[in-house]
């Protein structure tokens, strides 16, 4: 049986110019590693969007996992410009392999 | 003025293939240009009409017009948003935050608009000077330092943010490519060129009709789902090109530019940024609403400015010139 442990996976819908304020976040808490998949459409409290390619209002996704620890210190350093930057944050509890890599 | 040359926009495959990719999103056609292929297009036109300027400059010399066009372009792209910026306050009703970041697009310019007008006024015998690249690439950024004032009397929150900020103003991708190809153009000279020529200068009218249509379904189906517009947004969004336009038009003349030169510089100040303002806002000014500022300039004024403002800003630099 391979052993598992519950960590924190954390998603974050930011514009694209703004990622930067999101991974920024993401090394000040000490969270080693994050991806950024990329979105197509979708539709929200501002109405609809959908990729543009040249406008600088796509949107993609930020994904980490982390210790419960970092994850709230992440969403807490987050929270306050959630609002203003229009960043769309979730996380939930998922289970790991090798947990002393998160 | 010449009624000829404003009708010519009309018959021009390049406006007809946008009309297309507007009126098939307005059907809610599901015809799209794939990711990878649009943003080929988007660097092949920058790269093309980087080196064609590049190439011109190189042929022609640098005389003193050259140096008053970027002057006034300067000059024209820092000052528009003061006024658009009252305008926006007063009549649009946006709060400063958002009549700022509007009014630093309108100041700013739009390269496609740029490109479509240069193909336009070179079938009317209107080709504006090599060098009007130059002032193209000079007027991107100057808007978004006033946008930013007006928007909160200072460049940035932190001295972090504020390097951010004028590293995604200079160093953003359509100033790095249209500069740096302009001086690759300025530098191989027309010989250079004929090496390239067959990429870079055959294929560009049919390149700008797919870009175009890509163009068309983006702005139409922005404006499908928009819900920040109202009437006064509007109006403003038509109103602007129009005086805009006119004011460049009219300095291009004063200072003494050929009439393509004072039509393309007329069509600069017409036409509003909607690829590299957004992204320095996006950074700059979060709070501000994209759907307001990039409906007014993608979804009203790149279609005005397409379809009317060209042949407008053409027939009046002609009337104005005698011609």
């Amino acid at each position: 049986m391979i052993e598992t442990v519950i960590r924190k996976r954390i998603e974050i819908l930011a514009d694209q110019p703004l990622v930067g304020r999101v991974t920024n976040a993401i090394d000040e808490v000490g969270i080693s590693g994050w991806t950024i998949l990329p979105v197509t459409s979708g539709s929200g409290r501002e109405g609809r969007w959908r990729e543009e390619r040249i406008t600088g209002a796509d949107k993609v996704l930020v994904l980490t996992i982390a210790s419960a620890e970092k994850a709230s210190s992440l969403a807490g350093r987050l929270a306050p410009i959630l609002t203003s930057h229009g960043f769309l944050l979730t996380m939930w509890d998922v289970e790991v392999i090798r947990g002393e890599r998160f | 003025m010449d009624s000829a040359v404003i009708t010519s926009t009309f018959t021009s495959p390049v406006i007809l293939f946008f009309v297309l990719g507007f009126a098939a999103a307005l059907a809610r056609s599901e015809l799209s240009i794939p990711e990878a292929i649009a943003k080929g297009l988007s660097l092949y036109l920058m790269a093309a009409i980087g080196l064609k300027g590049g190439v011109a400059v190189a042929e022609s010399g640098i005389g003193p017009d050259v140096a008053a066009a970027m002057g006034a372009g300067f000059m024209l792209s820092l000052l528009i948003p003061v006024g658009a910026y009252a305008a926006l306050r007063a009549f649009g009703r946006l709060d400063r935050t958002n009549a700022g970041a509007v009014a630093a697009h309108y100041g700013s310019v739009s390269v496609v608009t740029f490109v479509t007008a240069a193909e336009i006024l070179e079938g009317v015998g209107l080709a504006p000077a090599g060098y009007m690249v130059a002032v193209l690439a000079i007027m991107e950024t100057p808007a978004i330092l006033t946008g930013l004032l007006l928007a909160r009397g200072a460049l940035g929150s932190s001295e972090g943010r504020r390097g951010e900020m004028l590293h995604e103003v200079f160093l953003n991708a359509s100033v790095v490519l249209l500069l740096g190809s302009f001086a690759i153009g300025a530098i191989a000279g027309p010989a250079g060129f004929e090496d390239v020529r067959p990429l870079f200068d055959t294929g560009f009218k049919g390149v700008l009709c797919l870009f175009l249509l890509d163009m068309g379904l983006i702005a139409a189906r922005r404006l499908m789902t928009s819900r920040a517009l109202n009437w006064r947004l509007i109006v403003l969004a038509i109103v602007f090109p129009l005086v805009n336009g006119t004011i460049g038009t009219l300095v291009g003349f004063a200072i003494g530019l050929d009439p393509g030169s004072t039509a393309a510089l007329g069509v600069l100040c017409a036409s509003a940024s909607y690829i590299a303002v957004p992204a320095a806002m996006r950074l700059s000014l979060p709070e501000a609403d994209p759907g307001v500022y990039l409906t007014m300039s993608l979804s009203v004024t790149f279609p005005f400015n397409i379809l009317i403002g060209i042949g407008l800003f053409a027939a009046l630099a002609r009337a104005l010139a005698g011609g």
